[in-house]
């Protein structure tokens, strides 16, 4: 059982992520309606335990599952030309303690609140060697699994994007793991870390534990989003018709936003203990954290410059992730500034800017990846049609729900952002409306996703977007041996477009140079 | 044409499977990322399917594990070196028996290293006797962490009594637990019979080598903290 195919592990993680993401969002309008009642953010109990809930489903098994272990598993060793992952045990373990975390975090808000609390921390734990075993397996899997010419500079920027966040992850779920450890041995050894797992005790001891966890969760974000950079580029350069801008500097910048968002964990706690010159440090790191940004945005936007783009429901969502990313990103901006984020940033504000950035930016490269495999997943491709109706629905009404949230956190805290005393009460209005809407489109999605999973439709075209990378030469659905015994060879990078080869437009990375000629 | 064309490629896919005849193209030179290149290496083949890959995963695995202290570390620095703490921190004795432990296990290292020489000379008896001794010391080690936590427990230290004896109960019990996974690797390694076509024991050996000197050095830096920190 604990063995697992990398391709049952994929879709077992997206069936998970599926599950978690309608929990989420029904989450979230429970918390809407609520607000719109109290007319403000409500401080009751159950209120604080349904917003973790949200939070904790969203990141963990939304945006930190779907993207690297879900469409990861399953094309990664399929994009390198491997049979299988470099270590099949830990595949089918990571799934397993997934599973048992999100079952652990979800019922902890049913249980009393101490206990609720303890089961939340070993559901936790249980996702951080989760994650861990992942990030061995994929490490090992992209450095030892290779096929025949597969060399790092031709890898896929998805594999590079994979490989950076493996990396990452490892890092940063240690961090966790070990804070964890220590309230852990608070909470039941009775050991002072923490003083004694009351948290708000001690502004010193707080501190600690506000250091570990963000020096976890500030670079979770680029965990979270490294994957969704790899996949809009390959959808970019896949739906434009022509080669990544400058790949190799995509991949720095990759790596870039891997090494700078590990060492910008102080960004956000402008307020605590830390020594008084470390805002400058931080906020010098997290401005800089804008050159592989902008390098990645101009290597989209160049790729899409003077291309003759198809713009298929996948390339909608990578283009949506553009705009989300370069809005989101700008609010960023004013966070990163000590002087500017402790005078214009309230928690309506960071809600905004957390949720365009993170949260929709990385469910529209979810999203858009998921109608790009779809054929490759289950044999047959997403309706275009309820796609893209869908894709307009959910651009707008993200738009309409987050960007008035920056404005009333502008408000509040112009107005001295007194607790309990909210404005823009029609905005808020407008905001829950947008978001009930935005919610109900995404009734299409399910339908349109459900529907194409149980259609009994046999696959015509292997290739129907006509890519490059390995997996679209293998059958659709894959077979269960991928490659067979005798595994592919590799010739030239992953974005060969533009060059012709009788009526098509791209070379296959595998088709040999002989093999050419005939061919031409 | 273009389908015409296609059905080709496809059909060539079927082939991809293969090497079109020709020498297979290099997975690891730096061949320009272009087109046709890397065909001048002699890669037999992918390598995820051999050996390295386990060698690959103890390294990653290990850079996890030194995160993973190195933030134990760091709160114990912190806190140690905090205001209020800094010149009312009650330190801890350090019970004598963690130094005979900590030669227990350096021993540990060195007879295994022995039992790799054996096995490199196809002395199978000598390897295994070298093995089981080097997993008896690491055993010895483990019952020699639990007497020094009873030796405490006897003085009244436990790990509530206060923050030095919390960090000294969390850094051996965790150094413990990961040492209890080098030992099973030990006996797994020393006495399953390994799958050949998968893992052959040399290598085996070799990958269990390299986590078990990495808790050693782990072990050391622990002490010199515990020891120096108090």
């Amino acid at each position: 059982m604990l063995r697992c195919g990398h391709k049952q592990t994929g879709l077992r993680y997206l069936w998970l992520a599926l599950f978690s993401v309608v929990l989420g969002m029904a989450l979230s309008v429970a918390m809407r309606v609520q607000m719109a009642r109290a007319g403000s953010s409500p401080a009751s109990e159950h209120y604080a335990v349904v917003t973790l809930l949200h939070g904790s489903l969203m990141v963990f098994f939304v945006l930190t599952s779907a993207p690297q272990f879900g469409f990861g598993y399953f094309f990664l060793p399929l994009q390198i030309g491997a049979n299988e992952m470099a270590l099949p045990l830990l595949s089918g373990l990571s799934f397993w303690l997934t599973l048992a975390a999100l079952v652990g975090i979800a019922g902890s808000s049913l249980l009393p609140l101490r206990l609720g609390m303890e089961v939340w921390l070993f559901a936790v734990i249980c996702f951080c060697f989760a994650a861990i075993l992942s990030s061995v397996n994929f490490c090992t899997t992209v450095t030892d699994a290779r096929t025949y010419g597969m060399t790092l500079t031709r890898l896929p920027l998805t594999v590079w994007a994979w490989y950076v966040t493996a990396v990452l992850s490892l890092l940063i779920f240690g961090i966790l793991l070990a804070a964890c450890a220590l309230l852990t041995s608070d909470w039941f050894f009775g050991t002072q870390f923490f003083a004694g797992g009351q948290v708000h005790s001690n502004v010193a001891l707080a501190a600690l534990w506000q250091r570990w966890f963000w020096f976890f969760a500030q670079a979770e974000v680029y965990a979270a989003m490294l994957p969704c950079f790899g996949i809009v580029s390959h959808l970019i350069a896949t739906f434009a018709r022509r080669p990544v801008f400058a790949e190799r500097a995509a991949v720095l910048a990759l790596c870039g936003v891997g090494v700078v968002g590990f060492c910008v964990w102080g960004l956000h706690m402008f307020s605590s203990a830390l020594n008084p010159y470390s805002p400058l440090v931080f906020a010098q790191l997290a401005g800089s954290l804008g050159i592989p940004a902008s390098v990645l945005l101009a290597s989209w936007l160049l790729t899409l410059w003077g291309s003759e783009v198809r713009l298929t429901t996948a390339m909608l969502f990578a283009v949506g992730f553009i705009s989300l990313f370069l809005t989101g990103g700008l609010s960023g901006l004013f966070l990163a500034s000590r002087d500017v984020a402790v005078a214009a940033a309230s928690t309506d504000f960071v809600t905004g800017h957390f949720h365009l950035v993170m949260g929709v930016a990385a469910t529209f490269a979810i999203l858009g990846a998921l109608f790009f495999w779809f054929p490759k997943l289950f044999g047959r491709p997403m309706n275009e049609t309820l796609g893209k109706t869908h894709f307009w629905i959910t651009f707008a009404g993200v738009y309409c729900i987050f960007m008035p949230m920056h404005w009333l956190g502008l408000l509040d805290r112009a107005r001295g952002g007194v607790p309990g005393v909210s404005a823009g009460g029609a905005a808020r209005t407008f905001i829950t409306t947008a978001a009930m809407i935005t919610i109900a489109a995404q009734v299409i999605f399910l339908v349109n996703f459900l529907s194409s999973v149980w259609r009994k439709e046999p696959s015509t075209n292997r290739n129907p977007w006509h890519a490059t990378t390995l997996e679209w030469f293998l059958p659709s659905p894959v077979p269960a041996d991928d490659f067979g015994n005798r595994p592919p060879c590799i010739y030239r990078s992953a974005y060969m477009y533009g060059e012709r080869l009788g009526g098509l437009d791209f070379l296959p990375q595998h088709v040999s140079p002989e093999q050419l000629a005939k061919l031409r | 044409m273009s389908g015409t064309v296609l059905d080709d490629i496809e059909l060539i896919i079927e082939d991809v499977h293969g090497h079109n005849g020709g020498k297979p193209p290099s997975r690891d030179g730096d061949d320009g990322g272009g087109d046709d290149g890397g065909r001048d290496g002699n890669s037999p083949e992918p390598r995820g399917h051999g050996s390295r890959k386990y060698s690959t995963a103890v390294a990653v695995a290990m850079l996890s594990i030194v995160m993973f202290f190195m933030v134990l570390t760091a709160a114990f620095l912190v806190l140690r070196t905090e205001p209020q703490n800094l010149h009312t921190w009650a330190g801890i004795r350090l019970p004598r028996i963690l130094w005979l432990n900590t030669c227990l296990l350096m021993a540990s290292s060195a007879t295994l290293e022995l039992a790799r020489r054996r096995l490199s000379m196809d002395e199978s008896r000598g390897f295994h006797r070298m093995w089981a001794l080097t997993t008896a010391l690491g055993g010895l080690f483990v019952v020699g962490q639990v007497i020094a936590w009873r030796q405490l427990a006897a003085q009244g230290v436990y790990e509530t009594s206060r923050m030095a004896s919390g960090f000294f109960y969390v850094f051996t019990v965790l150094h413990a637990v990961h040492l209890l996974g080098g030992l099973c690797a030990l006996l797994y390694v020393g006495w399953h019979k390994l799958d050949a076509s998968r893992i052959g024991r040399p290598l085996a050996v070799e990958v269990a080598s390299y986590y078990w000197h990495f808790m050693d050095g782990l072990w050391l830096f622990l002490l010199a903290l515990l020891y120096f920190g108090q």
